[in-house]
């Protein structure tokens, strides 16, 4: 399986990363949603993109607003990793098209969770 | 800036959460992104003289920032804690002024959280501590992590009519 984990911070795409390759995940990195798209017109599809929401360039929510509104990113998943936690910005990005939310800090355990929910879980990783 | 101003009469942080509330977040954000068993103790030890901060602003009825100082060695020794999984082969100022900032930003985001009225986060700042206003709208952390001092601040953003001289440092 393959994940675009979006966060301009480096060290927290290395904490999503690592977390996503001891799943499994072949992860590609990207540092705000502007490149993330780039690297989805190179054609790389991933089945998994985290998405953070806080961002230069190009924030969280208007990545998943571009890629819901793309029917060739139709088959990825989108699971915003964020500090936003109220319930009123929840809502929002469900409603722009995520479809798991995840708030910062996290575990891999709760990571793990998430993919299961998403039906992302690769099978030899154990619940 | 006029955005990242406070209101002179802005409600203070104080009668929104304590340090307590404060300690807690940081309590979960040490266990997840800094290290099982990593604990920040909640015992003042000596400040040191040179000091690095990182801090996000938040924007909004209340406005003010959330700030994590510590010592150069100390920030260093969590920005290799962040990256434990797969950290570079040197650890370089850039990598420590993200790692410090993803700390406020994770800080910051779950204080925002817990104000009454919904608010903006802006983009984590690393730099010369920002200025604080009263007193009173200041709620503060002395702790100690691994023996040495790091204070996390919540503090209320410098009042209009004194922004030419305590502008936020970018």
């Amino acid at each position: 399986m393959r994940a675009l984990v979006i966060d301009d911070s480096r060290a927290m795409r290395r904490i999503v990363g690592s977390i996503l390759e001891d799943f499994g995940y072949e992860v590609r990195p990207a540092g705000d949603g502007r490149e993330a798209l780039d690297v989805l017109e190179e054609g790389y599809l991933p089945d998994l993109a985290c998405v953070d929401w806080n961002m230069p360039v190009m924030d969280g929510l208007q990545f998943v607003s571009a890629v819901r509104s793309n029917p060739a990113y139709r088959s990825v998943a989108l699971m915003m990793v964020t500090t936003e936690s109220e319930t009123s910005q929840i809502v929002r990005a469900l409603a722009a098209g995520a479809h798991e939310y995840m708030i910062k800090p996290f575990t891999a355990d709760a990571m793990r969770d998430k993919l299961a929910l998403l039906g992302l879980l690769p099978q030899e990783v154990s619940l | 800036m006029s955005d990242l101003l406070s209101s002179p009469a802005q409600q203070p942080i104080t009668e929104m959460l304590d340090a307590a509330t404060v300690q807690s977040i940081a309590d979960d954000v040490w266990t997840s992104l800094v290290g099982d068993g990593e604990v920040l103790v909640p015992l003042p030890v000596p400040a040191p003289e040179v000091t690095v901060s990182a801090w996000v602003q938040i924007t909004g009825r209340w406005c003010g920032a959330v700030v994590v100082t510590c010592d150069e060695a100390t920030a260093v020794a969590l920005t290799e804690c962040l990256l434990r999984a797969r950290p570079p082969a040197v650890i370089e100022q850039e990598d420590v002024d993200d790692a410090l900032g993803e700390l406020a930003n994770v800080l910051g985001g779950n204080v925002k959280s817990l104000l009454p009225e919904l608010s903006s986060l802006g983009l984590p700042q690393t730099g010369p501590i920002p200025p604080a206003s009263r007193p009173e709208d200041l709620c503060r952390v002395d702790a100690q992590w691994r023996g040495q001092s790091l204070t996390i601040t919540v503090q209320g953003a410098t009042p209009a009519p004194h922004t030419e001289r305590n502008e936020v440092p970018q």
